[in-house]
Order: C-alpha cells, then sequence, then structure tokens
C-alpha cells in the first residue's frame, strides 16, 4: 500500500511534481504513466526518500519508508537500471545489499538464479548489457522478498523472453497479494500488465482507475459494419446520434452506439449485415490522447494534423 | 484515487495484512553491525581499494628507503651531523607518510564519491535509508583499514631501512617511547586525513573536485605557500594539517618538529580538520537529494 498526499516536489521555480494524492493497493499492478518529465521518477524517488517531498507526505503501509525497521523487506525498487558500481560483480552489490540486513548468502543466490543471471554472476557489471542490468536491478528489488515493488521502466532493454518473463513475475507478486507499482513506456505491455493505471502529465495526475475504464473515458470503442446497403445504414445511424466515417464503400466506422444497437436498427429496416465487430480502443491510442497537453519534449511530426483524439487505427 | 474494480485480494489498509500470506520468510534484519559488514564488502569488492592500498604500501617503503639512504650519507658529512642534529630513527622509518596520506586521502574520497558517481548511492540508501549509518560505518571502515595498511607498511619500511639504519645506529628502539610517540602520530595522521577526504568527498559528491580539493589542502598548499614569505602567511600555514601535524609526527629541526605548535595544538588542528567536514557531511547528508 502506497499512499500520497499532496506530494509536491520543486527544484527551483521548476515543479516536478504538483500536488499528487494517490494510493497504490496491494494485490494489484499498478501502471504508472506519462511523458519524459512527467514526474514519474521523482515521484518513485519520492517513495523511497531518496528525494524529500518540498510538501505533502507519502507513506508505504502506513509509515514513510525511512521509518520502517526492514525498509528492503517493505519495498523493493528498481530506479532506472545500474544504481550499481560498475567495479563489483553482480553478486558482490547484491551481496553488499544483503549484508546491510543480514540477509543470508542463499537467498542472494537463488534471486541470481531466480532472475537468469548465474552465468555472468561473477563478472563485473560495467561490462553488462542493459538487460542483464535490469535483471540485476530486478534481482536487488526482490533480495528482502518485498511487500511491495517500485518498479521503473522494468522492461527496458530486455528482449522478447525477458519482457514475457517480467509480466509474469509482476502478475504473480501481485497475485501473492504484493503491491507492485510499474512504469513502462510500453502500452501494449502496460495494458496486458497492469490492473490499474495512474496517468501523469506536468507533475499532475491526469487520471485513475482500472486500465479499460481509463481507456473506455477516453476513447469510446468503434464498431466497424461492413453492409451493401451501409449508405442507408449510415444515414439512420447518424440519426441515432452516431457518429460514422466509411473508410471504404460499403465499410462503415461507427462511434457512439454499441455492437447490439447498430444490429437492433438494421434488422429493423431489412438491411443486410456482413460484418458487426466492435473494436477496443487500444491503450495506447487512450495514452496518447490523453497526454497530448503534458508532453515536455514533443517531436514535431511532418504530419500537418495530430491524429484525431478516436481516429481509426 | 483508484475506483472499486475486481481485486484478486481484498484490499485492506492493514499494513500486516500481507504477512499472513503463504510464503516462507526471508530472514533479514537492518542494524548497525549489518551495515558496518556491507561498508567492508563493498570496500574490499572493489579491485581499485586493493590497488590503492597496495600502492600505499610499496610508496611509503620505498619512500622511507630513499630517504633513510639519503639522510644516512649526509650525515658522514659534519654539515650533515649539524643538520640532522636530534634526529629520531622512527623519523625515517615512517618518512613515507605523505604518500600514505595521498593514497589513503583519495581512498576515503572515492569511498563515498564512487557512489555518486556510479548511482550506487540509490542502492545503499534505499537499504539504509536513514542514511546516517552509512557514513559513520564507513568512516569506522576506513579508519580500521587505515590503521591496519599504516601498520603494515610501517613494518615493511622497518624492514627496509634497518639494514641502513643500523650502521649509524638508528634503528628506533620498540621500548624507546618516542617511536611510538611518532608511530602513532603517524598513524592518527593519516586516519585523520581519510576522514577528512572522506567529509569532502561527502559533501562535494564529485570524484574531481573532491580528489582536487583534498590534495590542494593536503600537499599543495603547504608546498606552495611555504615560499611566500609574508609573515601572516606563514603563520596561518601552520594551521594546514600537514605543517600542524609536523608538531607530532616529528621531533628534530630538520624534520620540523621545533614548529611554534605544541604536539597537543598540533594534534587538535589536525583533529579539526578531520571533525569538521564530517559533522557538515552528517547534517548535509539527510537533508540533501540523493
Amino acid at each position: 500500500m502506497i499512499e500520497a498526499t499532496n506530494l509536491t516536489k520543486r527544484y527551483g521555480d521548476k515543479t516536478a511534481v504538483d500536488s499528487i494524492s494517490f494510493t497504490i493497493r496491494p494485490g494489484t499492478v499498478t501502471g504508472f504513466l506519462g511523458p519524459n518529465g512527467a514526474g514519474k521518477s521523482t515521484t518513485m524517488r519520492m517513495i523511497l526518500g531518496l528525494d524529500q517531498p518540498t510538501s505533502g507526505t507519502v507513506t508505504v503501509n502506513g509509515k514513510p519508508y525511512a521509518e520502517h525497521a526492514t525498509p528492503l523487506r517493505e519495498v523493493g525498487a528498481l530506479l532506472e537500471a545500474k544504481a550499481v558500481h560498475p567495479g563489483r560483480s553482480a553478486k558482490a552489490h547484491l551481496g553488499t545489499m544483503a549484508a546491510t540486513h543480514h540477509i543470508r548468502a542463499k537467498r542472494v543466490d537463488e534471486v541470481i538464479e531466480l532472475t537468469g543471471l548465474a552465468a555472468v554472476a561473477n563478472k563485473r557489471v560495467g561490462g553488462f548489457s542493459l538487460g542483464m542490468g535490469q535483471r540485476l536491478g530486478i534481482a536487488s528489488a526482490l533480495l528482502a522478498d518485498p511487500d511491495t515493488l517500485i518498479l521503473d521502466e522494468p522492461v527496458n532493454g530486455l528482449d522478447p523472453d525477458g519482457v514475457q518473463w517480467v509480466r509474469t513475475l509482476v502478475r504473480d507478486l501481485a497475485a501473492e497479494g504484493r503491491t507492485v507499482f510499474l512504469s513502462s513506456h510500453l502500452m501494449s505491455e502496460m495494458a496486458q500488465t497492469a490492473d490499474q493505471l495512474l496517468v501523469i502529465g506536468k507533475g499532475r495526475i491526469i487520471t485513475t482507475g482500472p486500465v479499460q475504464e481509463v481507456i473506455d473515458s477516453v476513447l469510446a470503442s468503434t464498431v466497424r459494419v461492413r453492409s451493401p446497403h451501409a449508405t442507408d445504414l449510415a444515414s439512420l445511424l447518424e440519426a441515432a446520434g452516431a457518429t460514422v466515417t466509411s473508410p471504404e464503400p460499403g465499410t462503415l466506422d461507427v462511434r457512439g452506439l454499441t455492437g447490439e444497437t447498430i444490429g437492433d436498427t438494421a434488422y429493423t429496416h431489412h438491411l443486410a449485415l456482413h460484418e458487426l465487430a466492435t473494436q477496443q480502443a487500444s491503450l495506447e491510442a487512450a495514452y496518447m490522447a490523453l497526454t497530448q497537453d503534458a508532453v515536455e519534449y514533443r517531436s514535431e511530426t511532418t504530419t500537418p494534423e495530430p491524429i484525431p483524439a478516436g481516429a481509426p487505427r | 484515487m483508484t475506483t472499486t474494480a475486481p481485486q484478486p485480494v481484498s484490499p485492506t489498509t492493514s499494513p500486516t495484512a500481507a504477512g499472513s500470506r503463504i510464503r516462507p520468510v526471508i530472514p533479514a534484519k537492518l542494524d548497525f553491525a549489518g551495515v558496518l559488514g556491507a561498508e567492508w564488502r563493498k570496500l574490499f569488492s572493489l579491485r581499485s581499494t586493493w590497488w590503492t592500498l597496495g600502492l600505499t604500501v610499496v610508496l611509503m617503503t620505498l619512500m622511507a628507503l630513499g630517504q633513510a639512504a639519503g639522510v644516512t650519507d649526509s650525515l658522514d658529512t659534519p654539515e650533515g651531523a649539524a643538520t640532522f642534529v636530534g634526529l629520531h630513527g622512527a623519523e625515517l622509518v615512517t618518512g613515507g607518510y605523505q604518500f600514505g596520506m595521498l593514497t589513503i586521502a583519495v581512498l576515503g574520497a572515492l569511498l563515498i564519491t564512487g557512489e555518486y558517481s556510479t548511482g550506487m548511492i540509490r542502492s545503499t540508501f534505499a537499504a539504509v535509508p536513514t542514511r546516517l549509518p552509512v557514513l559513520a560505518a564507513k568512516g569506522i571502515v576506513l579508519a580500521a583499514v587505515t590503521v591496519v595498511i599504516t601498520a603494515i607498511a610501517f613494518v615493511t619500511s622497518y624492514a627496509a631501512t634497518a639494514p641502513i639504519l643500523t650502521d649509524h645506529d638508528l634503528v628506533p628502539s620498540l621500548t624507546d617511547p618516542t617511536t611510538w610517540q611518532i608511530a602513532g602520530g603517524v598513524t592518527a595522521f593519516l586516519v585523520a586525513a581519510a576522514m577528512f577526504a572522506l567529509g569532502i568527498g561527502t559533501l562535494l559528491r564529485s570524484t574531481a573536485g573532491s580528489v582536487t580539493v583534498v590534495i590542494t589542502t593536503l600537499l599543495l598548499l603547504p608546498g606552495i605557500l611555504q615560499f611566500i614569505t609574508v609573515d601572516w602567511v606563514q603563520d596561518a600555514m601552520e594551521y594546514l594539517p600537514l605543517p600542524a601535524a609536523t608538531a607530532f609526527v616529528t621531533v628534530s629541526d630538520a624534520f620540523g618538529g621545533a614548529g611554534d605548535l605544541t604536539a597537543w595544538q598540533g594534534a587538535a588542528i589536525v583533529a579539526a580538520w578531520a571533525i569538521v567536514p564530517i559533522i557538515a557531511a552528517a547534517i548535509m547528508l539527510g537533508r540533501r537529494d540523493a
């Protein structure tokens, strides 16, 4: 359980995190989304007491992180890969972390095995690839078997096998009743992994809630309709309040009506349907729409118009 | 706030709720002994530590040997004998301490700046969020290593210089209190130099900046300022760590033992150079973002 109340962080006159309040519950995977510079890493650092909030509070299981008697048991964190001295081996690094909490060497070997680092455990971290660095970060996060996991971009640099492994691991950890709070820029991955979302931009919360609710709140689903009477059907549906576009003759994309209503309308007017398919908006499209105004560093595209929210994919 | 949704495990505000889950408990307990052990492992799991410590012993021994050879040579001339009147053999055995001061100080600075420059500090403070025990443990480990490595360097220096010193009856007697005063004084001074460097490193965080400040203060300033023969500069210079240390690590005029400061005044000044940066570091450590 992570609870933030009016959490604020200012660097000089720049506000990185602007009075945000949220609760991350046990037993769920909560995805933390936001453009670069939105304040995600700063928020995560404040949870761990690495950065002091300018104002507001954040607690882990009811207490500020630093006040826990066994901090590594409360929270395991992966904050940007390679918070590690490159001159030390993976095993030595985990050994120093374990030593602070008198964690046995056997447990160090266990997390090395679990994260697939056995072959490189005695190699110096300086020579690690990004993916191996991530695995080491996850290993140190899991070291004391914490109740809460905070993972900043855990799949960054991992190969597809690694991405799938992290997804399964994170789901399993939440299923065991732990609190999992992770950030990622991979929306398809987040859609598969997270139960809840916390979306921030420019230091403020844009939206929060279960993944599907967040998507639905931003982008209505589209119903793809194919019919030999597409033109007639289109005017009927528009009369019923739908927005209809036609990507090609005989095909309609309908927003604002459910598949049931469209099917019933066609039936009532004896119009044949060849296809009726509801298409969920993707998290990626929803995210883009949500954060459009909050992107700090936007690259100019050659497309003159931004893709309208809910445009057909 | 998250809205209501089906949850795999019913959420609860009780922090102990997760403790009821069925999985083996990994024994874990954070205490100062653990932090001390972690800092010990950190220090000796880096190759650079072994290099620096090895270099300290080698340089201190070679310097003592060279100085002993040079001084005993000049003792054969009347002028030389006059210059080195009151010379104590232990001054020659410990003659390499300025090299030790440099390598130990660099080690002390790197002990903390190495963590800031690599990001390791975030792992360290995540494990020990109260932070202060980390600085205390680093200080204790560094002091212990400095004492041991200085002792080793004295033994090797003693062995290396003994053949030369025997001819002039200068081999320091182990029953002579002055021998122990000099050896103990040098050891204490090196510990102080290490603490000074650790404090500066914690305050500045950058390796390059810290090493520059430390070497300038310990070595370069006394070297440069001695050529500025203005009275107040010379007076002020005595309060720098190395000149102040000569009040208690030397006894003869030739090695600077006859300065204006008494041994205890010198010790107090050197202690201040060690303690003030460490206290400032301890205060700032908890206040700044990692």
